[in-house]
């Protein structure tokens, strides 16, 4: 077993519940290769630096995991067969200064996943809210 | 005369703050190691050393690869802040 880190930019023009619906397979995916989730991250509707394929804005959202090495290539070809998915990054955290730092970006994820629980509906509204004036200051 | 120095003495300021590890998703932290036309910085005007500045440079790709930090500027595209629009 060797840690990863998955980030996926899912496509903007989704409801949020088709956005989750996505992020489910793509963990699903994880998990049915005999991955182990340690945390998630969602950081949410940003936008891009550069448009990909003419999307300026992208949901992203950050898997934790450890996992055979083998079973990478086939995660990884799944996510390109997946449609919803912009982008995908795959990190190796290999040497024991790099697992030091996976660890602790667990810890802060799911300490992020766990205090703001409460706050998460509102916390993924407001800046829905923010986005849509800066579209109408544009 | 010709002892006394032409340049400030350069340092690492990854090495001054201890910087094991990086993360490519806090996109802050990469600003310094970046031009205004977001091109890496070279050693020599950083004064990174060589390790921090591998990593670095390891840093800004997958940033790039993230979207995080685009590829390149074009003249349209440049700001005077180029971190103000992101996020």
């Amino acid at each position: 077993m060797r840690h990863y880190e998955n980030l996926v930019i899912v496509k903007p023009a989704m409801t949020a519940e088709e956005i989750q619906a996505v992020i489910k397979n793509v963990e699903e995916t994880i998990t049915s290769n005999g991955g182990e989730i340690a945390a998630t991250d969602a950081m949410g509707m940003r936008k891009l630096a550069y448009p990909i394929e003419k999307n300026e804005r992208g949901y992203y959202h950050v898997i934790y995991y450890s996992v055979a090495p083998a079973a990478i290539a086939e995660i990884e070809r799944r996510f390109r067969i997946n449609e919803d998915l912009l982008r995908f990054v795959t990190i190796k955290y290999d040497t024991n200064r790099e697992v030091a730092a996976w660890n602790g970006l667990v810890e802060k994820a799911k300490k992020a996943a766990a205090t703001p629980a409460k706050e998460e509906t509102p916390a993924e509204e407001a800046p829905k809210a923010e986005e849509t004036t800066e579209a109408a200051a544009e | 005369m010709s002892e006394k120095r032409k340049y400030k003495k350069r340092y690492c300021k990854y090495c001054e703050a201890k910087v094991d590890f990086m993360d490519y998703k806090d996109v802050a932290n990469l600003r310094f190691s970046l031009s205004e036309r977001y091109k890496i910085m070279p050693r020599r005007l950083t004064g990174n050393c060589k390790r921090h500045q591998d990593m670095i440079s390891t840093v800004i790709k997958r940033a790039r690869a993230a979207a995080f930090v685009p590829y390149v500027v074009t003249r349209k595209k440049v700001v005077p802040n180029p971190f103000e629009n992101l996020k």
